[in-house]
């Protein structure tokens, strides 16, 4: 009886066990629906690292950790951009309404997931407000290029970081290095808005005259791979 | 205990089964078959019998309807006590029995026990693994999940390729012109009734004849198999020099049987249930599915076959196939049976298990698919992006945006479908690189009128900086000639400056 009764309790704790053996089932299905995925680490796995990086930093486009640039854009926008995609840069359109495979809850998801989980998207900008997302002004290409030389011609002087090539040029938009001039991408060391001139944050008026000078600097046939023969 | 012996003799005096399983139990067999070679066969009826207890269990539960059967199985998985355990021992339990029946065959094959008198054992054999893989493909199919729903797309697009009756095949098999309420039933009915119930029968038939004819003895170099002295000289042995089956064979047979349940019970507790994983609903396409194990090798076959040979192989070759092995034992039912004597034998076996091996490790990374998932997942490796310029950066992007990254890997993540192009830039010149995307070739497609000139501009730069740091990039020897010899003169100029460091490129005239 001893022996019977200690086997019924071995098999007893052995069920009760079982739930915590490495081979049961995690709650949930295996597979959910792609478009039943809320999940933020998943959804932005799976959608963004490839080219924003993983934990929105490091990647080969801009880092959507980057603290400015998440308290300077709002949701519209961004749910905009990721439903769209953007003109004349890589950005893919994801919403399902563009042809993606995203749905409009999981975008919202991915930008929430943005603002709270990133230890990035807590700090707050310091100092000034940044100039707006977009503007009414209108940009002079000879103040753009003054502004240049003395706020990015410091390190972008340099042949490795010269970004006035066509071929740079005609893949980013306007908005683009509008972005890139106020948010800076801090993950590669470039600077923001407020320490392109140390002391002497950028205002809105010199941004858009750098971004129309810049502009300006586009050609009809970019992407040319040689100089021309001598 | 009186009754007990009363009614065993009640029973006895009307069934007569004493005698008979009497001579079964202690019929001689040859002393050197008392090996470990020869537990697989026990083994793989032991498997089946955990197969039947536990798919009753299943069948308990299980819904075969389309809408039904994946939320049943999901319900065993979260709801039931100890369900995804009877689960995963039924999927282990089914796996064991295949790698067994197919061991089990192996050394039959090898020991030459096939020839004279046991051809119909055989026989009756290779009809059992038919039988056996059939529960296996069934079985995947009753799993109805994304892997089941497109198995099953590609095996009745197999059997539509028929000549004639392809289409009557498909209706027989789906019940129906497509995967529908029918379908499940149907193959429910399979797995349940119709498979099981003949291979029990012709089991038990093998078996059978496996007493009857007794156990093959231990192959041994010169003592050939001759239709006229066999049976005399297998008596002879037996009767000399053999040992009762039980208990002198039986108990390794019941160790091996012992542990081989024991090993699904660690595999089920360990590794747990097959899925289901995605629900099977053809809508979902971005899913990828996979065949089971035992049918990796049919997958990665039929993916490196030209599509012009498909139907030929598929038709024919399981025809050769099964034709082959029921025809053996009849060509080779005589002669020795020892494998150091018979070289063909050991090659075939060799050949079939490394080709077998081959194509099964292929289907387990797919290289022949493309990621289509990585260009947008798999991130490129911050030491490839470290100290790029912005265009550099920007060809970055376009390798990814582009989809580059789907078949070429970068820091061993990427599709495998193109060469890897962690070193690109020292097999490739720039030229030779731009002339790669734009034109393709060499199984690439051409992606001229997919890219801009920018954007080629910009992916060949950074494909350009993938190489190790101690080793160069690859330059034309032209251009290494051109830029020397002015050197040498004294004159500083290259004919070919990077448009990532040159404003001035933009003046070139377009269509490079």
């Amino acid at each position: 009886m001893k022996i019977s009764a200690l086997a019924g309790c071995v098999l007893l704790l052995a069920i009760m066990g079982c739930s915590h053996l490495p081979g049961a089932p995690k709650p949930g299905v295996e597979v959910p629906r792609p478009d039943a995925i809320m999940n933020f680490a998943d959804l932005y796995h799976q959608n963004c690292a490839g080219c924003h990086g993983n934990h929105g930093m490091n990647g080969a486009a801009f880092d959507l950790a980057n603290s400015t640039y998440l308290n300077w854009i709002d949701d519209a926008t961004l749910r905009k951009i990721i439903a769209d995609g953007e003109t004349d840069v890589q950005m893919p359109a994801f919403g399902r309404s563009a042809g993606g495979f995203l749905t409009d809850a999981q975008i919202d998801a991915l930008i929430h997931g943005m603002r709270t989980e990133w230890p990035a998207a807590d700090e707050k900008p310091q100092g000034q407000t940044p100039p707006p997302y977009t503007t009414a002004l209108k940009g002079d290409v000879a103040r753009g290029e003054q502004v240049y030389q003395s706020a990015c011609a410091r390190c972008h002087r340099e042949s490795t970081q010269s970004i006035t090539s066509p071929t740079y040029l005609s893949l980013v938009n306007d908005q683009t290095l509008r972005t890139l001039i106020i948010a800076g991408r801090p993950d590669i060391g470039q600077p923001d808005w407020e320490a392109d001139i140390p002391g002497h944050p950028l205002t809105d008026q010199q941004v858009t005259d750098v971004v129309a000078w810049l502009a300006s600097l586009r050609t009809m046939t970019p992407g040319q791979p040689y100089a021309q023969p001598h | 205990m009186r009754w007990v012996k009363q009614t065993y003799n009640w029973l006895e005096s009307r069934l007569q089964l004493e005698g008979p399983v009497k001579d079964a139990v202690l019929h001689p067999v040859p002393r050197n078959t008392a090996s470990w070679w020869y537990v697989f066969g026990s083994a793989a009826f032991t498997l089946l019998i955990l197969q039947i207890v536990t798919g009753i269990l299943l069948a308990l539960v299980y819904v075969p309807s389309a809408g039904e059967a994946w939320n049943s199985l999901n319900m065993l998985n979260h709801q039931l006590p100890l369900g995804w355990f009877l689960r995963a021992m039924h999927g282990w339990g089914s796996n064991f029995m295949v790698a067994i029946v197919l061991i089990h065959m192996a050394q039959v094959f090898m020991f030459g026990s096939y020839k004279y008198p046991r051809e119909l054992t055989w026989i009756l054999g290779v009809f059992l693994l038919l039988m056996t893989l059939g529960m296996a493909f069934t079985g995947q199919v009753l799993r109805f999940d994304q892997d089941s729903y497109w198995g099953l797309g590609i095996g009745a697009s197999i059997v539509s390729r028929v000549p004639f009756i392809g289409r009557s095949l498909v209706h027989l098999l789906l019940g129906g012109p497509i995967i529908a309420g029918a379908t499940l039933t149907r193959f429910f009915a399979l797995h349940v009734f119709i498979i099981p119930g003949a291979l029990l029968l012709f089991a038990c038939a093998h078996v059978w004849m496996v007493l009857k004819l007794g156990i093959n003895e231990w192959p041994m170099p010169g003592r050939a198999v001759r239709r006229s002295t066999y049976i005399a000289e297998y008596n002879k042995l037996t009767h000399e020099d053999g040992i009762p089956f039980f208990p002198g064979a039986f108990w390794k047979d019941l160790y091996f049987s012992g542990a081989i349940i024991a090993a699904v019970v660690v595999c089920a507790a360990v590794f747990g249930p097959y899925g289901p994983s995605g629900q099977p609903d053809p809508t979902i396409i971005r899913t990828v599915p996979k065949p089971d194990f035992f049918f990796l090798w049919i997958y990665a076959l039929l993916a490196y076959l030209p599509p012009s040979l498909e139907t030929p192989f598929l038709l024919i070759a399981p025809v050769l196939a099964i034709a082959g092995l029921v025809a053996l034992p009849f060509m080779a039912g005589e002669g020795e049976k020892s494998w150091h004597r018979r070289p063909i034998a050991v090659l075939t076996l060799v050949t079939v298990a490394v080709i077998w091996g081959v194509f099964t490790n292929l289907a387990t990374y797919t290289p022949w698919s493309p990621k289509m998932n990585a260009w947008s997942s798999d991130t490129v490796p911050e030491r490839y992006l470290h100290g790029l310029t912005p265009v550099e950066r920007r060809g970055a992007i376009v390798f990814q945006a582009m989809q580059c990254r789907n078949c070429h890997s970068i820091g061993g993540q990427g599709g495998e479908r193109g060469p890897a192009l962690d070193s690109v830039a020292t097999r490739l010149t720039e030229d030779q690189l731009i002339r790669q995307v734009i034109q393709g070739g060499g199984n690439m497609p051409a992606y001229g009128k997919n890219l801009s000139p920018s954007q080629v501009t910009a992916l060949v730069s950074f494909l350009d900086t993938l190489h190790p740091h101690n080793q160069p990039e690859a330059v034309d020897s032209a251009e290494r000639a051109v830029t020397t010899i002015p050197a040498e003169t004294g004159a500083k100029s290259s004919t070919k400056v990077k448009a990532s460091a040159s404003p001035q490129a933009s003046a070139a005239p377009a269509g490079n």
